[in-house]
């Protein structure tokens, strides 16, 4: 498919006779070449976890952002081309302040990811109406506290947004997908959730897991949006290295690392 | 660019070139006498018409007004007619500016030709038409450029008679006796106590009413006509009367006022 | 004399447009720790002319929301009507009826965008806050908003403001219970309030028309007044 480039791969809102999309399936690709990133929805909060890749010993890991504070009770993890969701974040935030100075009360987590996928559909070729030239090459979660309580949505190049309890995107997100689904639960707790996406994320990572190649936050009712800093990171990845510890039960196992 | 220009005057008070003198207090130079500067955007009425009233009955609805347009206080017009059939449905009356009410009721006339050429058998209501003068004619006076208008909607919905009226604000409210102008004083009390009398009205009888209103108009308001039209709407359709005409005599001064016979 | 005729002469007849009419009326709301109410009476005027005897001016919004609206009245339907119309926009695109606090927020963001050109309106709304409490706020023509316990706007605001402080809110009485009062208090405080009104305001009368908003719903209420 790559490789027999045919007409339909011109115009970015032409079908293909199959009915196809070709650059917003070829969006949806590209979006699995980028780094991991996980979310679980417990009934006590959310947790969004993200891998950094250092691809240099020059790098400084910090200005690397997958994780952003959208509102106070909102955060989001993408995986793709980052600068593309810089576009889409700085929308999220501009929706959030305007709902609340308008409306005086937090924008719910759908309606933001409605928000958002208007703009990530304003993709085509003609100048006036579009805001892109191409599909946004970025999948984003979107983790949060609203008056229906914990949320989690996801987002792809499509324009596409679903509810999920737990979800993975990019790279690893296939095998992370699996796990999620069998370690999955309603009563899980959002202490338990932390632990789990730190393990998926461990097992898909193709680095060693330390505090400067992942991010992790939290959205819970107390704290509302909340990114670890190193310390409470280091904090969390030491618990997730005893889980073969037999003295730490109440740790889950989750497969071979 | 120099359309704002202006050669200064050639000696003090005195004319401009290319201009005339301007003779102290009566301005010949300048178009408009408004001080504020600003484009003047709203006209005022020249040729108006007086009085309409509205009565709901029992099963329908009466409009009626005369048919004089006046030029400030010489009557003017002899045959401006300001009871229009709508539909079947609907009867609108106006009042005030007629050139307003002509123009409001070409658009009308429009509109219902595009409504009958869809051909659907829907046909526009009453509460609908009163509702789109109220939109029309709160757009014209929120761009300062009113319709200097008084308007009444007279028709039957969902087998209820509806009687309501819109005015170039865009004031729009709803009644079972409605009026504009000299009616409000003399009419409206009349009809009031009638229909008090009488809540259940018969066609008929509300007719007679209205015909002793439009009466009473021409002995005592000046600038009203001897002929008047009368809108009917009841289940049985809607139609324009009249023209009929008032023969002015001062028995009716005192109607329904014992004593003063 | 001979000068007033001379300016008659002079000045050319200007018909002044004015776009704004004073309508009159009068709204009331009170607040309750699990109710609200509002009320206005039935008279539509300008000037000495009663247009109708008998025009609500209180619009029902939502379940949970009434709002009350005296002055011009060609304003008031041209706000309320765009107020129903963004209530409708946002059910549809966040899934859920707007809430009084947010529409108390929004109607403010409406009204302070004609700041220029306002709705000459005396605005209060009245309901159920997200947590069940009643709620009041109240609205001068520009859009500055102020949540209240108890509130009197319109032709008879300034009258009835003072009555309500001293019988709902206590004001200047000495060794009384000051925990809220009733709905059926509070609905009889407002009936007098308006009958009041109607002895002292020509642009007050003719009937009221009040709302009593309280978890089960909104129960409505009619009762007379002065006609002349």
């Amino acid at each position: 498919m790559f490789l027999t480039r045919s007409e339909y791969d011109r115009g970015v809102n032409t079908f293909s006779p199959e009915g196809r999309l070709f650059q917003v399936e070829y969006a949806i690709e590209a979006i699995k070449l980028g780094s991991t990133a996980i979310g679980i929805s417990t009934s006590e909060g959310v947790v969004l976890a993200a891998e950094k890749r250092i691809t240099s010993v020059l790098m400084e890991p910090s200005s690397i952002k997958k994780i952003v504070e959208i509102d106070k009770h909102i955060g989001c993890a993408a995986s793709g081309l980052i600068a593309d969701s810089r576009i889409l974040t700085d929308r999220a935030r501009v929706e959030c302040a305007n709902h609340w100075f308008t409306y005086d009360e937090k924008m719910d987590i759908e309606s933001v990811a409605q928000a958002v996928s208007n703009l990530a559909i304003q993709f085509g070729d003609s100048d006036e109406e579009s805001a892109m030239s191409r599909p946004f090459g970025v999948a984003m979660l979107f983790a949060g506290m609203d008056s229906k309580g914990p949320q989690l949505f996801h987002l792809d190049p499509s324009g596409t947004y679903t509810q999920f309890d737990a979800k993975a995107i990019g790279s690893g997100s296939e095998g992370a997908q699996q796990s999620l689904q069998e370690v999955y639960h309603d009563s899980m707790t959002l202490k338990e959730a932390i632990n789990h996406v730190l393990t998926i994320l461990k097992q898909v990572m193709e680095e060693k897991l330390n505090s400067t190649n992942v991010e992790l936050c939290t959205v819970s009712p107390d704290k509302m949006y909340h990114l670890y800093s190193k310390e409470e990171l280091e904090a969390e990845l030491a618990k997730v290295s005893s889980i073969h510890d037999p003295s730490r039960p109440d740790v889950a196992v989750i497969g071979e690392p | 660019m120099f359309s704002d220009y202006s050669a200064p005057p050639m000696w003090q008070n005195g004319p401009a070139l290319g201009k005339y003198y301007d003779f102290p207090n009566v301005s010949t130079n300048k178009i408009s006498h408004n001080s504020t500067n600003g484009k003047q955007r709203y006209h005022t009425p020249l040729t108006t018409g007086t009085s309409v009233i509205g009565l709901v009955f029992n099963g329908g609805v009466i409009l009626a007004a005369d048919t004089a347009g006046y030029y400030g206080s010489m009557m003017r017009f002899n045959d401006c007619p300001r009871i229009f059939q709508v539909n079947k449905y609907t009867i609108l009356g106006a009042g005030n500016d007629y050139a307003d009410i002509q123009y409001l009721n070409d658009i009308i006339k429009q509109k219902i030709l595009d409504d009958d050429l869809h051909n659907d058998g829907i046909a526009l209501k009453p509460k609908s038409l009163h509702s789109w003068l109220t939109r029309v004619l709160y757009n014209r006076r929120s761009q300062f450029d009113p319709l200097w208008i008084n308007a009444f909607v007279a028709g039957m919905q969902n087998g209820e008679p509806f009687l309501g009226t819109v005015d170039k604000l865009g004031t729009a409210y709803e009644d079972k006796i409605l009026s504009f102008g000299f009616g409000t004083h003399i009419s409206v009390p009349y009809l009031r106590q009638e229909r008090e009398k009488n809540p259940n009205m018969t066609k008929e009888e509300a007719i007679a009413c209205i015909k002793t209103c439009m009466d009473m108009l021409y002995v005592r308001d000046a600038r009203s006509g001897a002929k008047y039209n009368i809108g009917v709407i009841s289940n049985e359709g809607s139609e324009v009367q009249g023209p009929f005409e008032s023969v002015g005599h001062w028995n009716i001064a005192t109607h329904g006022t014992p004593g003063q016979e | 004399m001979a000068l007033v005729t001379k300016q008659i002469l002079d000045t050319p007849i200007q018909h002044h447009f004015s776009p704004y009419s004073d309508n009159g009326g009068t709204t009331v709301a009170v607040a309750g720790p699990d109710y609200a109410i509002i009320a206005s009476d039935t008279r539509l005027s300008a000037g000495y002319s009663i247009y109708t005897r008998e025009q609500s001016k209180l619009f029902t919004l939502s379940e949970t929301t009434v709002l009350g609206s005296s002055g011009c009245w060609c304003d008031i339907l041209s706000l309320t009507r765009i107020i129903e119309a963004r209530m409708q926009m946002y059910l549809h695109e966040h899934n859920k009826v707007m809430s009084t606090t947010s529409l108390a927020k929004m109607i403010s963001i409406m009204m302070y965008g004609k700041r220029f050109f306002p709705y000459y309106t005396s605005t209060i709304i009245a309901g159920l806050d997200p947590e069940g409490k009643g709620c009041v706020y109240s609205y001068d023509p520009i859009g500055h908003t102020e949540r209240a316990n108890f509130r009197a706007g319109g032709s008879s605001g300034a009258l009835l403001q003072a009555l309500l402080d001293n019988q709902l809110g206590f004001k200047n009485q000495e060794n009384v219970d000051k925990t809220p009062v009733s709905l059926e208090k509070a609905i009889t405080v407002v009936k007098d309030a308006f009958t009041a009104a109607a002895e002292r305001d020509i642009y007050t009368g003719d009937g009221v028309h009040l709302c009593a908003i309280t978890k089960d719903g909104i129960k409505e209420f009619n009762f007379e007044l002065r006609k002349d």
